[in-house]
């Protein structure tokens, strides 16, 4: 009697475990006749598909499958026709006129037209709806108006430089009215909130897996695509391992054709493989830096922060930490715009141990304690670093122990890093409690990154620089549209912050793909230098 | 015997039973208000303001910081709060996510399934692993002992984040037996399962194979023997029922293992489930959902350790006099 119920019980576990479980049609690796499918393994779940409140640079290789923007951008920066054929500025800068495509569709059967594309900017307003856009990228927004069935006009309450590249971000990515109004969940976006994109989403398992199928009416890629008409897989799936060596087996045994987020350690295996191939694209924005806090010692003494960017040999630690992946920063401005780039900047500064110490000495921190750390006045030449654990990425906690190490060696100089929670070390941000601040951020345009950390008291100016000059030089490129000039106006901006010793560039962010050989058409944006969508990938031969 | 003594004596058994079931469901509830209270005493200590956390990298407008503080409702004094959340829990509302942007009952319903068959399957595996290998190596004073004892030993202190990652290397990688993610029928159930279940069956093993082995040489056993019984019927039909006591025991800590394992499980091998919402909750500060999974978790010991009492006053009577 006792054995039958053990052994009824053990049944019902089993059927429970697995009644559960979803039948699924396993998806082909290789292209058949209907165009094939692909499977790509992807590192980070993004928080929601809405577009318009797309905020992690990691999931922006999904957006642009569901969603079309109005403009596109090309090779060198260029801002070319996508949904809107084409535009006209107004000499004072203020209005924008959009002349839109009118052969779009939304998934739904939506007509896309003058009047959806306001109803999308309207959204913006709602409030509640994106806070952060409306009061960043669209604060010069005045009001969007209907001016012919495919016409729109936009007028803005004050010059902006950025409007464009506002127009070719995800934000831009067009909803269709209908679900704009109906859909269950607008904010997480999903399989009911619908745009015009190459892709339909039409299955999202959260933790596991979101999976695309081709539109076939699809007919309106942004210029520069390498085709025209729909897309040439009939489905994608991209699935979520978070693992990166997990990743990285999957792609060799053939379970996965494409990975993002390829670990330095693994890139030596992959490139040994004749089966797979890597490609890797510097990010647009700002470069990782560690930005010095000068508004109290030891950092208010500017011969302090150019002795710590001297006592640090970067390429050095970068080749340890990275294996020779990563590309070594000079400017607040990654290599990865080169629209904005500075370049005159690059072996201007940097691995000069003697020149640290005579600084040093100079400033005052002429004595060593038993430690072998620099003394000044009884207290020791102490720099802290306070980071909030979830945003270290890209082993950037090892790259930090490794400069402490180069710092000490070559300076004496105490540099002491802490891990902790977001709440922690928001407290020490607010408190003014740290020298050092690390950061990099992946904006379209670098200058939207240097509006947030530049200008005095701008959200994150953490090192607490201001300086009237440099506020100007910011405000007069955000407002210009004119390529030249504005390239003009970040190298003084850049020159300024280096002459001032305000951060230690690192390294430029990358993003690296692995792929089987068998697929071809992978392609990075050009501009944010993110993994592309699946438009133009195809697989098999 | 007359129809009357038999009622009593029934009405007697379940009086009996009355006294510890109520107590046990009333220290239930007051465990699950502490882990409520606990949960939110934690999120006023935690360093830096509600406002900032909510905002964490993002934003930082007077506005934003207004709209944040009404849609919380942080300008109102701390036990004012106290007392909103407690009766927006005793209704059944676990609050809103901030980054989902989801209910959180909406959020944590759509995930516990995969998390519960995970878990299921492991303790199944670990639990039948573990009664194999004890039933199979105990009394035996040979080298399947000690091969045993060190595997349990290796199961238990190698973490199951490298279990599973060498289970795949092999199964999945190599051999391409098992597919390497998803909750996508029983094939893709077998890894993850098996790399949960190892740590208890290592455990598990371990206190079964020395309760055999300490029941084997008991008086009883000694009787048995001299009565003609075969050594296996000895082992499985009497000295296993003592060596079984010990490991009930150890249900709560198995429970514990499971949850904890699961968030670690599920994110090595790209699973659904409450570990990765728990992962990026508390690396988000997602304070609603952080505080929800606390209480579910509270929910699912107190659940199991009144079960297992209750199961202990089924199997011994006098427990239940004793109260």
């Amino acid at each position: 009697m006792k054995v039958r119920w053990g052994a009824l019980t053990l049944t019902a576990v089993l059927a429970l475990a697995a009644c559960g479980a979803e039948t699924e049609a396993p998806t082909a690796a290789a292209g058949g006749g209907g165009g094939g499918s692909l499977v790509w393994a992807v590192e980070t779940q993004p928080i929601t598909f809405n577009p318009q409140l797309w905020g992690q640079n990691k999931a922006r290789l999904l957006v642009h499958n569901q969603f079309d923007s109005l403009v596109a951008r090309g090779k060198d920066g260029e801002f070319l026709p996508w949904l809107a054929k084409s535009w006209e500025v107004s000499k004072d800068g203020l209005t924008y006129t959009l002349h839109l495509r009118d052969d779009v569709t939304f998934h739904d059967g939506e007509k896309f037209d003058a009047a959806s594309v306001k109803a999308n900017f309207d959204q913006f307003l709602a409030p509640g709806y994106n806070p952060a856009v409306a009061a960043v990228q669209l604060r010069n927004f005045g009001r969007a108006e209907v001016a012919g069935p495919h016409t729109l006009k936009i007028t803005l309450k004050a010059p902006d430089g950025l409007f464009l590249d506002f127009l070719s971000s995800p934000y831009a990515g067009q909803i269709s009215p209908k679900s704009l109004r109906n859909a269950k969940d607008l904010k997480a976006g999903g399989v009911d909130v619908v745009g015009t994109g190459p892709f339909v989403l039409d299955r999202f398992t959260p933790g596991q897996e979101v999976h695309y199928k081709r539109n076939p009416d699809y007919g309106w890629p942004p210029a520069g695509s390498a085709h025209q008409g729909p897309a040439h897989l009939a489905e994608v799936t991209y699935r979520f391992l978070p693992e990166a060596a997990v990743r990285v087996g999957a792609l060799t045994s053939g379970q996965v054709q494409v990975i993002e987020g390829v670990p330095a350690t693994e890139i030596a295996l992959i490139k040994g493989d004749p089966r797979l191939k890597l490609e890797t694209s510097l990010n647009s924005g700002s470069a990782f830096s560690y930005y010095f806090n000068q508004s109290h010692p030891p950092f208010d003494d500017k011969r302090v922060r150019e002795a710590f960017r001297d006592a640090v040999d970067v390429d050095a630690v970068l080749n340890s930490v990275y294996q020779g992946t990563a590309e070594r920063a000079w400017s607040i401005i990654g290599q990865g715009s080169p629209q904005l780039y500075d370049a005159s900047l690059e072996n201007t500064f940097g691995n000069d141990p003697q020149r640290a110490a005579r600084l040093l000495d100079e400033a005052g921190w002429d004595k060593r304690d038993a430690e072998g750390y620099r003394v000044k006045d009884g207290r020791r030449l102490t720099v802290r670093a306070v980071n909030s654990a979830p945003f270290v990425r890209d082993r950037r906690d090892i790259l930090a122990q490794a400069i402490q190490a180069a710092v000490k060696q070559s300076a004496g100089i105490d540099f002491q890093v802490k891990l902790v929670d977001q709440g922690t070390a928001q407290k020490a941000y607010d408190d003014n409690q740290y020298d050092v601040f690390e950061n990099s951020r992946g904006d379209t345009d670098a200058g939207a990154a240097l509006n947030l950390i530049l200008p005095k008291g701008a959200a994150i100016n953490r090192t607490h620089f201001a300086d009237a000059g440099l506020d100007r030089l910011l405000t007069e490129a955000s407002a210009s549209s004119d390529a030249a000039e504005r390239k003009e106006l970040y190298a003084k901006v850049q020159k300024l912050v280096a002459d001032e010793a305000l951060l230690l560039p690192l390294y430029v962010p990358a993003d690296q793909i692995a792929y089987s050989a068998s697929v071809t058409g992978l392609t990075f944006e050009p501009v944010s230098g993110t993994p592309n969508s699946a438009y133009d990938i195809r697989t098999g031969t | 015997m007359s129809t009357l003594t038999l009622t009593r004596r029934r009405g007697l058994a379940a009086a009996g039973w009355l006294g510890p079931v109520a107590r046990r469901l009333g220290s239930g509830v007051a465990v699950l208000w502490a882990a409520a209270t606990a949960a939110y005493v934690a999120l006023l200590l935690a360093p830096g303001d509600t406002v900032d956390v909510l905002i964490g990298d993002g934003l930082d407008t007077p506005e934003r910081r207004a709209q944040i503080i009404a849609e919380w409702g942080l300008d109102r004094s701390a036990l004012q709060q106290y007392g909103d959340y407690l009766i927006r829990l005793l209704q059944g509302d676990l609050g809103h996510s901030y980054i989902l942007q989801r209910g959180v009952g909406d959020v944590l319903s759509s995930q516990i399934g995969p998390t519960v068959r995970l878990a299921l399957a492991a303790a199944v595996f670990g639990v039948a692993l573990a009664l194999v290998l004890a039933l199979v190596t105990a009394g035996r004073r040979s080298w399947t002992n000690g091969l045993a004892g060190l595997s349990e030993l290796v199961a238990v202190s190698v973490p199951p984040f490298l279990i599973g990652i060498l289970l795949l290397a092999v199964f999945s990688f190599s051999l391409g037996w098992f597919p390497v993610s998803g909750d996508r029928g029983s094939a893709a159930l077998v890894l993850p399962a098996a790399a949960l279940g190892l740590q208890i069956a290592g455990v598990l093993g371990q206190v079964l194979r020395e309760g055999l082995e300490r029941a084997l040489e008991e008086p009883f056993a000694v009787t048995a023997r001299s009565r003609g019984i075969t050594e296996w019927r000895l082992v499985t039909r009497h000295a296993l029922r003592h060596a079984l006591l010990p490991a009930v025991t150890l249900t709560g800590w198995f429970t514990g293992v499971l949850l904890g394992g699961a968030i670690v499980v599920e994110a090595v091998f790209g699973r659904p489930g409450l570990g990765q919402v728990t992962v990026s909750a508390v690396t988000g500060k997602d304070m609603p959902v952080v505080m929800a999974i606390v209480l579910l978790s509270a929910l699912v010991y107190v659940t199991v350790s009144t079960v297992v009492d209750l199961a202990y006053l089924a199997i011994d009577p006098r427990l239940r006099r004793s109260r």
